[in-house]
């Protein structure tokens, strides 16, 4: 097993959405390298288990946020890349804002002398 | 709605998608096992890391296939392929529930398909809601008797709510109401014709008609289905001789009913024109009757001046106080049925005051009573209603009770699968899960009974529209499966399979997993049988108390049947053929129709093999009897004594039968005194009658009746004095139950102020009556083939058709009783065997310490009663207060009837204790050796 250089945070219900779509803003790609991206890109801080991503991934399908076709990876294999749609870009600005005020909230209340400069 | 295309097209192309998914989830496992790879592991381990960090993979599956479907009807489809595959495997189980299910779900549903015939049904005309059928009543104590009311022609009927209710008017009311209100748009009168001849292309028939004012079917919004309807100027004095054809009439008599219109026919031997036919399905505005043709009001100017000698024309259009016609109205758009009531019953109560003559009528005034109509005259559902509440009374609590049995049955069936059940919560399923499994199981087994009881029904529906009809060719009330019936059936299947599996359902899923498990493999049998015991125990008490319940009604009601069947007559019914002949109809008139009557009475009793021939002017029992006051002479007549012909003579007038020669010993009534009419009592001889005894005791107390001359108050007659030749011991005449009629009988053929239209023959024969039936017709044929023979029928049929309902029922209920207590019994049965082999263990343990087979038996039996006494506990008061329900059906016995109870009681008891002796014989015959090793 991979040495854990930090310990994991746990993913707070409802982010995995927000993240997917914010990986996808940067192109189309398969399910296996947002889940890389995520993790790479939180310094390994976030964790994404398999088994909530697909469900994810097909739930924004259907709801046509992102959508999903047959393409060569990089390697040269067939895999399923998702791609943001119009609608999921739109998505993504009210959800992201959503963010940004939940953790502005939390940040007042948590570091009240910080934000306060 | 857009996921719900979108769950559609998953669905649609399912397999396709699955793949892809699988291949997806290959992809990431081959990415994250390279990465490994690269990372440093060997390839083995590298796959095997990456399926580790991948976790449940069929989990996994089934979350995105959530996504995408609805896993609840996945489940539901499982659940059923599961469901049907535990009824493979339990075919006798399946195969009995089916059965019990089907009966129970079929005869519900062919009762509830009579009584959606009978109230939901609409009149087939347009807008049936708007119209309202005009009606009045008296409340409290006021009489009949005692209001303006002088004569009629109708009937009237109590009911619950509005007491002594009609819907016959005088004619005056008629043309005041149509031209003061503004409540209604049209407003139309009706009288039934009653049976009259009519000759089609040579051929008569006898059939029943309707009288109609010019605005029936425009009142009614009918098209014609040929030719034209009856209109407003048909219908006036001096109108055309014009008719309307039923479809179904024109169809059987002209074949096209198109070709109808404008043909000429003879009604009552009067040419008459078919205007038109009226629309098919039409059948008046009374489900009971279907009047075969619709004459012009004013028509019976036409036709009742050639038959009734006494007739003064018109009279009836203008008496205020003879009650004939029935209205109906169709309300303005917008006007409600208490606006109209408000509206026009003032108008109708301050006329009908104006009718009165003195303070008696006046204190017993109608009050009017406006009902809706949009289902057509209530008659059949004033006759019919009551039986079907208490047939459906009846298969509901036959279905309670095959529920309980199969409830039970699935409970006993819970028990042997605890294990599986076990199996399946300790991996996990949830409790409701399961439940809803077993459910799935008990719906699916409900849906399979009730599509069998649709067929039950069917075939039931087909049977007792046979038994109701009768024989009656006329019989009007056709149930039907159509879309409501089926909707009720899907419904109470749902909820019998909810009702019989919910209970066993939530009862097996009460399993602490672990003991049951253990339990099964160590061979210990200790499961919590407690609540599951006591409520196969409630299933068979409340099975008992059901059963119980019907065999009180079946007791009373065979009782009824027998009382019904020994009657006391008064005459002897066996070997009598009975006919009726219209001659007056066909044109013969006085005096001639008497000489043709009697010739045809003298041919009749030549023929050989009949040992006497007489004929009446009325049948003796099932069609009314004829009564008006006959009193001694110099007694004043009763003050109040309705006369003509109808069921129900008042008891201050005298039952009046005209008789041909020979009647007393055709009929086999004995004589007390006297002779009966013979050659020597024809007109003008000196007037002669024959009194019976009740006619004695209530006239003439202790004076010797012989030779006394009394006189007879016609209807419209003038008075007739007679002296009494005879006295007859008492016969019944109209009803076959309550006290004897008084009956006074005169000799026909002296024509004493009865007019002579309709006689009836009655033929005395050697072996079968029927036999005679075609020498009969070949002489009527010879003598007038204008006049059709009708009503032929044996008098010991006659007399079974007027008590067919009560014997009908009672046979049903009968039916239905024994098949309760057959269900009950199988279901005591089963509960008793199973509770039997639960206790094997502790009957040998028993047994090898020395219990007796005895006492083991009555160990067994004595379970047994205690839930019959239970069950009886429960019923007994039960049937004791619900009987009087039935008090109505009843002839002969009083709805408490101890002796029925107590057989009921006792059949019941004995039943139980068969159903139980079988197990406990079974439990007394355990080896001890072997029971214990079975521990």
């Amino acid at each position: 097993m991979r040495p854990r250089p930090q310990p994991r945070v746990e993913l707070l219900q409802g982010t995995l959405d927000l993240l997917i779509l914010r990986t996808l803003l940067a192109g189309a790609t398969h399910g296996h390298a947002i889940a890389k991206h995520i993790q790479r890109t939180s310094e390994e801080l976030l964790q994404v288990e398999t088994g909530s991503l697909y469900p994810a991934l097909h739930r924004l399908e259907a709801k046509g946020w992102i959508e999903a076709s047959w393409e060569l990876s990089s390697k040269g294999k067939r895999a399923k890349f998702y791609r943001l749609t119009p609608l999921g870009r739109k998505q993504l600005t009210s959800e992201q804002s959503k963010w940004d005020a939940f953790s502005r909230a939390m940040g007042l209340i948590l570091k009240p002398g910080k934000q306060e400069g | 709605m857009r996921s719900f295309i979108r769950k559609l097209m998953w669905l649609a192309q399912r397999g396709h998608k699955e793949a892809e998914f699988r291949e997806e989830l290959q992809f990431h496992l081959d990415e994250e096992a390279e990465e490994r790879r690269e990372e440093g592991l060997a390839p083995e381990q590298a796959r095997w890391a990456a399926r580790r960090e991948l976790g449940n993979v069929a989990l996994l599956e089934e979350n995105i296939r959530g996504v995408w479907i609805w896993t609840f009807w996945e489940q539901v489809i499982q659940d059923l392929r599961y469901a049907l595959r535990m009824m493979r495997k339990n075919r006798v189980f399946t195969v009995l529930a089916t059965l019990l299910l089907a009966l129970g779900i079929g005869a519900n549903t062919a009762i509830y398909s009579f009584m959606d015939a009978l109230l939901i049904r609409s009149l087939p005309v347009s807008d049936p809601r708007s119209l309202a059928v005009l009606n009045w009543h008296l409340t409290g104590k006021k009489s009949v008797r005692d209001s303006v009311v002088q004569d009629v022609s109708g009937y009237f009927y109590d009911d619950p709510k509005t007491g002594k209710t009609t819907p016959i008017f005088p004619c005056p009311a008629f043309e005041l109401l149509r031209k003061s209100s503004d409540m209604f748009s049209v407003l139309f009168a009706y009288h039934p014709a009653g049976k009259m001849t009519i000759m089609v292309r040579g051929q008569a028939e006898i059939v029943s008609g309707e009288y109609v004012s010019g605005d029936y079917f425009r009142g009614l919004g009918l098209a014609p289905a040929a030719g034209r309807l009856i209109i407003g100027d048909d219908d006036r004095v001096g109108g055309p001789a014009v008719v309307v054809l039923s479809y179904a009439f024109a169809q059987g008599r002209f074949s096209d009913p198109a070709a109808a219109a404008g043909q000429p026919v003879m009604i009552n031997n009067i040419p008459f024109t078919v205007i038109g036919v009226a629309p098919r399905g039409f059948f008046g505005v009374d489900p009971s009757k279907a009047p075969d043709f619709y004459l012009p009001l004013h028509a019976d100017l036409l036709l009742s001046s050639r038959t009734d000698p006494n007739f003064k024309p018109g009279e009836w259009y203008l008496n205020e106080h003879y009650y004939w016609i029935e209205m109906m109205g169709r309300l303005r758009t917008g006007v409600t049925m208490a606006q109209a009531q408000a509206a026009v019953g003032p108008v109708f109560e301050q006329w009908v005051a104006t009718t009165a003559t003195n303070d008696r009528e006046r204190n017993n005034l109608p009050e009017f009573l406006l009902k809706e109509a949009a289902g057509g005259l209530d008659t059949l559902r004033r006759e019919y209603s009551k039986p079907f509440d208490i047939l459906l009374a009846m298969v509901g609590l036959i279905l309670a009770i095959a529920c309980a049995n199969i409830a039970n049955l699935l409970l006993a069936r819970a028990t042997a699968r605890r294990r599986e059940l076990a199996v399946r919560l300790s991996l996990g399923a949830g409790r409701w899960r399961v439940v809803r499994q077993l459910l799935a199981e008990s719906l699916l087994l409900a849906s399979v009974g009730g599509a069998a009881g649709i067929l039950v029904a069917i075939w039931g529906i087909r049977f007792l529209t046979l038994l109701l009809a009768g024989g009656n060719d006329h019989f009007t009330l056709h149930a039907e499966l159509n879309w409501h019936v089926l909707v009720a059936a899907a419904v109470l299947t749902m909820i019998t399979g909810m009702l019989f599996g919910l209970a066993p359902a939530l009862e097996a899923t009460r399993v602490d997993v672990m003991p049951v498990l253990k339990e099964m493999t160590a061979g210990k049998r200790r499961p919590r049988v407690g609540l599951r015991f006591s409520l196969s125990r409630l299933l068979v008490v409340s099975q008992i108390a059901i059963s119980l319940l019907l065999l009180v009604a079946a007791g009373l009601f065979v009782r009824t049947l027998s009382n019904l069947q020994s009657l006391e007559i008064g005459f002897h019914r066996e070997n009598v053929l009975v006919f009726k002949l219209n001659a007056r109809q066909a044109g013969h008139r006085d005096p001639e129709i008497i000489s043709f009557y009697s010739d045809l009475q003298r041919r009749f009793a030549a023929l050989p093999g009949v040992r006497s021939a007489t004929l009446a002017n009325s049948p003796l029992i099932g069609d009314g009897a004829w009564g008006w006051p006959v009193v001694p002479l110099g007694q004043p007549t009763p003050e109040h004594a309705p006369s003509g012909h109808g069921s129900g003579v008042a008891d201050t007038a005298t039952h009046v039968l005209a008789t041909g020669p020979v009647f007393f010993t055709t009929m086999q009534i004995p004589l007390l005194a006297g002779r009966e009419f013979d050659e020597r009592d024809r007109q003008g001889s000196l007037p002669v009658a024959i009194v019976n005894q009740a006619w004695v005791k209530t006239n003439l107390e202790h004076r010797n009746p012989m030779g006394q001359h009394i006189v007879s108050y016609g209807p419209g007659l003038k008075p007739q004095e007679m002296e009494i030749i005879g006295v007859a011991k008492n016969a019944r005449y109209d009803d076959l139950t309550g006290n004897f009629p008084a009956i006074v009988y005169m000799p026909f053929e002296q024509n004493l102020n009865v007019p002579v239209a309709e006689m009836t023959f009655f033929l005395r024969t050697s072996g079968d009556p029927l036999a005679y039936a075609s020498m009969v017709r070949e002489i009527v044929h010879q003598a007038d083939a204008r006049i059709p023979v009708t009503n032929l029928s044996t008098q010991a049929a006659q007399i079974d058709g007027e008590i067919s309902q009560e014997i009908l029922f009672a046979r049903l209920c009968t039916g239905f009783a024994i098949l309760a207590l057959a269900i009950a019994c199988v279901g005591l049965y089963g509960t008793m065997s199973y509770m039997v082999a639960r206790r094997t263990g502790e009957i040998g343990i028993r047994m090898a310490l020395g219990a007796q087979r005895g006492t083991v038996v009555w160990m067994v039996l004595r379970e047994v009663l205690v839930l019959a006494a239970l069950g009886l506990a429960i019923s007994v008061p039960t049937a004791l207060g619900t009987s009087k329900f039935v008090e109505s059906f009843l002839f002969g016995i009083k709805p408490n009837d101890p002796t029925a109870v107590a057989v009921a009681v006792v059949t019941l008891l004995s039943a139980a204790l068969l159903a139980g002796y079988f197990p406990a014989w079974k439990a007394s015959r355990i080896d001890p050796m072997i029971a214990l090793r079975h521990e």
